[in-house]
């Protein structure tokens, strides 16, 4: 056997039922941590010239550019996205274009777990989780914001309107995806400030 | 339940959301000098702490978000933040001004440098 | 007879007369309409008693109209479902509604408990507290399982509760507690700013009591306005309304906490997936506080008769439901409000009569009576009521105030009485967070001071009775004033009554309720007072006054009325007590919402789960990680599998899924400066590819964490921690770097999950690694113990470390998590031919125990130093300073009193000393004795057929070869003689073979 065998976190859940939202696993996508400070010009160039553009500097936000994606995490640490199968080539751009720039990037691809989120309600229904204020203005699409989720720690991106995507700790996806069964089943949707 | 906004990211939260590091402006005498120090300054160090009511400096982090440290002066009676501010530095001058008691004397000092 | 003989044949705003509902109560079916809550359709069935009290088993009616309700206890629901102690006020029936009595046996009418009502002169206050002291074992076998039989309220439900329940969360810019008049009018004002209102009500239909509210808001009666108002903020986006949502408390920072009940009332509602209850978390700027007044009961002889109701309750129960307690009633009032119960009693035919306590009365609603010709008697009180189950009589009896005891009275049939003693404000949420209150002599009663919070309090709430006056406080909400136009009755005066006399004083031979729910009377709290209870806070407590679901709602005031009288101080000079969370109860589902079962709490899964699962693996919780401790096969029990597990690591190969693991990654030109600092001992010396054990402690000199960092590159490193302190000691690193050595030019970055993480140990290590292909050198010579390697093994990305927490050749194969379950296969397959087996935690510890390596948490317990588990070896002398040198350096941590890590080997080779046993100087009959140390690790070693243990004993070092004792429960004492710590292949061989 010479091929890896690939298996995620929620491989063996079977596809929901009686939701008033759907919900499926990410597989597919790449993930690079990534720790520079936002202040080094070398080190934001360099970046820029692996990936096409700037890393987002205003807190929770996010920038696309083709397939790939930065979520700013911290003044000085992004995730970068981008698909599974590129993820080696792209660290090893970055590392080369890095160079000795201080700076440490990561392949943290099967670090976590991406739940997908789609429909009306995904707020509100992750409102049962979170005490942010998802359905405000400060959550438009492209944001980014880490956060207590449940009882656990998770990364929300709202990637559209209607759609967000819960990242957690590979761990704990299986609690996560138990939770969100419980919170999103058809007859419990909570509409706020809605008519 | 407190609300907790970080001065780094500027993201709101409840206090869940946060990590509470006990008192601000504790200094660590190994870094400077790691030779003479004193049982009592270690012991100091370690474990003598203020407990003001009113007006209080603290270490926060901003555990579930930018994981930054920073420093807040709060009000222990009515639980109210001041000021945030970073983890290196020192508070507004109106607060250090406003301190009583053993912050009061701490401040005096960096006051005086100050002006 | 008609079945329901108090139903009046027109009027009850809130019932459909066309939909006849159904239910059951205490087994029996009753009749109502849709729209009626419990109490009003078994009021209209002709039942007056809903329950028995506390303490006295006294027969109880209903007393309030809401939440306020303490007597009337219901218990619905059968079985797993059933739900104890509901207030039968606020349950709206629904067809097949299912209710029983509580606190009663065997039935309502007949209860034996009442006898202690017969005994109540020697049940006073506290006496449990005087009467149930010894002799000791009483306590357990006979008293306390009688109190509990005879006492307490309803009964728990049996099973587990098939029901959901889950919590939300909501952040608005105002929230507006209760929605009456004045909540309707500060929604309204709010929302005309733009701003997020959020509008709790804990009534399935907004309005408060305006309906039972006389006048004319803008030419609109005051219900018409209420019920218009509601309709407009329905409409609005900026409004999100909640009804059957109880605001239960006010925390920090303006968060609330408010109970919803989805679908206690429409059993549709449940089967559609809606939760029982919800739990809403809310943030709000601004709290508006609108919770209305709570009408207040009078202290008078047996004043807890059923069918002795609160005024407002009765005009309640004619208006919302056209149901009436009796056919003669007696309002018994201290103020004019009550009046208004006179004219709705009369306008539904019954016969009413007002008693009066005040000299002087001369509203406009008293002289409407009088005018009325409604029978009005001034300077009265009532003094006596007759009957148990009900009330059959009145005596009414002249009353100046003040006055001790009555003289002469005058018997009246009446069959129920509607009493008003004024309202209290309902101070709770505004007391919750440290509101202030102050005592209003028009009221005669608290009301709100002043709040350090962004919280305001208006009409009833904040004393202000008046429907013109609340309309306009409610316009502080908005940013320009809306005017009103009002016309209202002229109100009297109020005069308190706390205490309306009998013909004796206090308890000689009659009761006055305080507290109906606690069954505290006058007589109990004028008892403590001369039993030196000064302070409120302590009659509170000695009595149970104020106590429990009722928390003072309506036994508040007339308690310190009581305790104003008997003391001759002003009720401020009195005090109150606390205000405490919840304002009603809230049910424990509600508050478990969706965290139930398997969501009870968070479990972390390796990506190996589903294997371990499936091959039978018991699970040992790890943190929140859950680790196959053994893997018992067919016939095995636990001992038999970690026997063979171990043996299998010794004599074959075995293999462990050790994912748990701590990782990090830490890059940057001062990282290896940075880790000198973190570590007691030296990596800076470190050369690239090797691996170095490390030991952390706490600014305290304290053991916190070890574990192996490898060094990847000269500025990369990669640092192992123990499973539990992954979290931690990232955190930890950051810290440092972030507050205090801000210089330093270092990255951290925990990659714990990233990757799954399997030991391959045994004899036959390298042989399984090899079949695999890898295409790395693993000969024992370019790849020795301690070393890093980093590349493919069957095709799978890998980073492989030779170390070992086994004493074995031993490797650590790391590959990214989703790979993980595909390489364990893998592995598992090439090693079938080696006899490959996996092995648990428990075989780990004891592999780890037979070479002597330590457990931080095991050996350690965060007062133990590195000196102490004998590793000042590790404790760099050379570096000028690290976390916790200079603690490490107090002299008492080096004093060699302290306790010392040895190894023991009991006497008896077939026994194995308890974990956690402590050894004792000298052995004596019975404690106390000397206690010298402890055992922290203790095993049967199949692999040296013998127990083996580890301990932390006084001087342990200097006393190798002595024989200590060990206590044990029982009388027996365990004997073993101290040792070194490494019990197996002491040369370490076998690590390098």
């Amino acid at each position: 056997m010479l091929e890896p065998q690939f298996e995620s976190a929620l491989a063996h859940r079977a596809t929901p039922e009686n939701l008033s939202i759907s919900m499926r696993e990410i597989t597919e996508r790449g993930m690079i941590d990534l720790r520079g400070l936002a202040t080094d010009k070398k080190f934001m160039a360099a970046v820029k010239s692996v990936l096409g553009f700037d890393l987002p500097k205003a807190p929770r936000t996010s920038s696309t550019w083709g397939d790939l994606k930065a979520l700013w995490l911290s003044p000085d640490q992004w995730l970068i996205l981008c698909t599974r199968s590129k993820t080696a080539a792209l660290l090893a751009e970055l590392n080369s274009a890095l160079g000795k720039i201080h700076s440490l990037a990561v392949d943290v691809s099967d670090m976590r777990s991406i739940i997908r989120l789609d429909g009306e309600g995904v707020r509100e229904t992750l409102m049962k989780g979170s005490s942010l204020d998802l359905i405000s203005d400060d959550y438009k699409a492209g944001t980014v914001r880490r956060m207590r989720f449940a009882e656990i720690a998770a990364l929300l991106h709202v990637v559209e309107d209607n759609v967000i995507d819960l990242y957690v700790f590979r761990s704990y996806a299986e609690y996560s995806w138990a939770f969100l069964l419980k919170a999103a089943r058809k007859g419990s949707e909570v509409k706020l400030f809605k008519k | 339940m407190l609300v907790v906004t970080c001065p780094v990211c500027d993201a709101s939260g409840d206090e869940t959301d946060f990590h509470y590091g006990g008192q601000a402006h504790v200094k660590r005498p190994a870094t400077t000098d790691p030779v003479n120090i004193t049982d009592e300054e270690q012991r100091d160090y370690l474990f003598i702490r203020h407990n003001p009511k009113g007006l209080h400096f603290e270490r926060w982090r901003c555990d579930r978000g930018c994981g930054k440290w920073f420093h807040a002066a709060r009000d222990t009676m009515t639980l109210e933040f001041k000021a945030t501010y970073g983890i290196t530095e020192l508070p507004p001058v109106e607060l250090m001004k406003e301190a009583k008691g053993p912050w009061a004397e701490f401040f005096k000092k960096r006051l005086k440098e100050k002006a | 007879m008609s079945k329901n003989p108090y139903r009046l044949s027109n009027g009850g705003a809130r019932i459909d007369r066309a939909r006849k509902v159904t239910f059951s109560f205490d087994g029996k079916d009753v009749s109502g309409f849709a729209g009626d809550t419990l109490a009003s359709a078994v009021l209209a069935s002709g039942q007056k008693v809903f329950g028995r009290s506390f303490k006295y088993h006294r027969p109880r009616g209903l007393v309030g109209l809401g939440s306020e309700e303490m007597n009337a206890l219901i218990g619905v629901g059968e079985g797993n479902k059933h739900e104890p102690n509901l207030r039968a006020t606020q349950i709206e029936i629904f067809e097949g509604l299912s209710a029983e009595s509580q606190n009663r046996w065997p039935s309502l009418k007949y209860d034996i408990g009442a006898i202690n009502s017969k005994f109540s002169r020697f049940i006073p206050a506290g006496f449990y507290y005087k009467t149930f002291m010894w002799p000791k074992s009483f306590w357990k076998h006979v008293y306390e399982p009688f109190i509990r039989k005879a006492a307490g309220l309803g009964k728990a439900p049996e099973g587990r509760d098939p029901d959901t329940y889950e919590h939300m969360h909501i952040h608005a810019d105002v929230i507006i507690v209760g929605g009456g008049i004045a909540g309707l009018a500060a929604a309204e004002a709010a929302a005309s700013t733009g701003v997020k209102v959020l509008l709790c009500d804990e009534n399935p239909v907004l309005g408060g009591i305006a309906d039972l509210t006389a006048g004319m808001i803008d030419g609109e009666c005051v219900v018409d306005y209420a019920d218009a108002a509601a309709l407009r903020l329905a409409a609005l986006p900026n409004v999100h309304i909640l009804t059957r949502t109880t605001v239960v408390g006010h925390y920090h920072h303006n968060y609330l906490m408010a109970f919803e009940r989805v679908g206690d009332h429409d059993p549709a509602i449940l089967a559609s997936g809606a939760p029982k209850h919800r739990l809403w978390k809310i943030r709000a700027n601004k709290v508006v506080v609108a919770t209305g007044a709570l009408e207040r009961p009078i202290a008078f002889a047996n004043n807890d008769r059923p069918n002795i109701i609160l005024a407002s309750a009765v005009r309640g129960m004619i208006g919302r439901y056209g149901v009436t307690p009796g056919s003669t009633g007696v309002v018994f009032t201290n103020n004019d409000d009550a009046y208004l119960t006179a004219f709705a009693l009369k306008n539904a035919g019954v016969n009413v009569r007002v008693v009066d306590s005040r000299a002087r009365a001369d509203g406009a609603l008293v002289k409407r009576a009088m005018a009325d010709g409604i029978d009005v008697q001034l300077s009265s009180v009532i003094s006596a009521v007759e009957g148990t189950l009900g009330v059959t009589a009145v005596k009414i009896a002249a009353y100046r105030k003040g006055q001790g005891r009555v003289i002469t009275e005058k018997k009246v049939d009446c069959d129920f009485i509607a009493m008003s003693g004024g309202w209290n404000p309902a101070l709770h949420i505004w007391c919750h967070n440290g509101g202030k209150i102050q005592f209003d002599d028009g009221l005669q009663s608290f009301r709100p001071k002043s709040h350090t919070d962004n919280i305001v309090a208006i009409g009833a709430a904040n004393g202000t009775m008046s429907v013109e006056a609340t309309l306009l406080e409610a316009q502080g909400l908005a940013k320009k004033a809306k005017k009103f136009k009002v016309e209202e009755p002229v109100r009297g005066a109020l005069e308190s009554l706390w205490f309306a006399p009998a013909t004796g004083k206090y308890n000689e031979g009659n009761k006055h309720f305080i507290d109906f729910q606690n069954d505290v009377t006058a007589a109990d709290l004028e008892l403590a007072q001369r039993e030196g209870y000064e302070s409120i806070e302590h009659t509170k407590r000695y009595t149970t006054f104020g106590m429990a679901t009722d928390q003072g709602k309506t036994s508040n005031l007339n308690g310190l009325g009581v305790l104003s009288e008997a003391t001759g101080k002003t009720i401020p000079e009195i005090g109150v007590t606390t205000f405490r969370p919840p304002y009603t109860p809230y049910s424990f589902g509600s508050i478990a919402g969706a965290l139930t079962g398997e969501l009870f709490l968070p479990v972390r899964r390796t990506p190996i789960f589903k294997w371990h699962t499936d091959h039978g693996a018991v699970f040992e919780p790890v943190g929140q990680w859950r680790r196959s401790y053994t893997y018992p096969q067919a016939s095995e029990d636990k001992h038999q599998a970690i026997n063979r597990e171990i043996l299998c690591v010794r004599n074959k190969v075995g293999m462990l899924d050790a994912s748990t693991l701590g990782k990090i990654e830490i890059k940057g030109p001062d990282a290896a400066e940075f880790l000198d600092r973190m570590y007691t001992n030296t990596f800076s010396t470190l050369k690239v590819g090797k691996c170095r054990y490390g030991l952390m402690m706490n600014e305290l000199g304290f053991l916190t964490d070890d574990g192996v960092t490898v060094r990847l590159a000269d500025d990369h490193f990669l640092m192992h921690t123990t499973s539990g302190g992954a979290d931690r000691i990232s955190a930890w690193l950051e810290e440092w770097l972030q507050t205090e050595w801000t210089q330093y030019k270092v990255f951290v970055t925990p990659v714990t999950e990233q990757w799954a993480q399997f030991a391959v140990a045994g004899p036959h290590a390298r042989d399984v690694l090899s079949k695999l292909v890898p295409d790395f050198d693993i000969s024992n010579e370019a790849f020795q113990h301690m070393s890093f390697k980093q590349g493919h093994l069957g095709g799978t990305p890998v980073r492989v470390f030779r170390i070992s927490f086994s004493g074995e050749l031993s490797y650590e194969v790391a590959t990214p998590a989703n790979f993980g379950q595909g390489l364990w296969n893998a592995l598992m397959e090439a090693g079938d031919e080696f006899g490959l087996s996996a092995y648990g935690t428990e075989a780990l510890h004891v592999l780890r125990a037979e070479k002597g390596y330590i457990v931080v948490g095991d050996e350690s317990d965060g007062t133990v130093t590195p000196i102490d588990v004998g590793m000042e070896g590790m404790v760099s002398k050379k570096k000028a300073d690290f976390i916790g040198k200079r603690s490490l350096e107090q002299s008492f941590l080096k004093s060699p009193n302290r306790k010392q890590l040895v190894g023991l080997l009991t006497e008896d080779p077939t026994e194995v000393l308890p974990d956690g046993a402590y050894a004792v100087a000298v052995v004596k009959d019975k404690p106390p004795m000397e206690m010298i140390g402890q055992v922290t690790s203790s095993y049967m070693s199949p692999t040296l057929g013998r127990s083996i243990a580890m301990a932390l004993i006084q001087n342990g070092r200097a006393r190798m070869g002595e024989v200590i004792s060990f206590p044990l429960e029982g009388g027996k004492v365990m004997k073993a003689t101290i040792t070194d710590t490494v019990f197996y292949d002491k040369e370490g061989g076998r690590l390098h073979a």
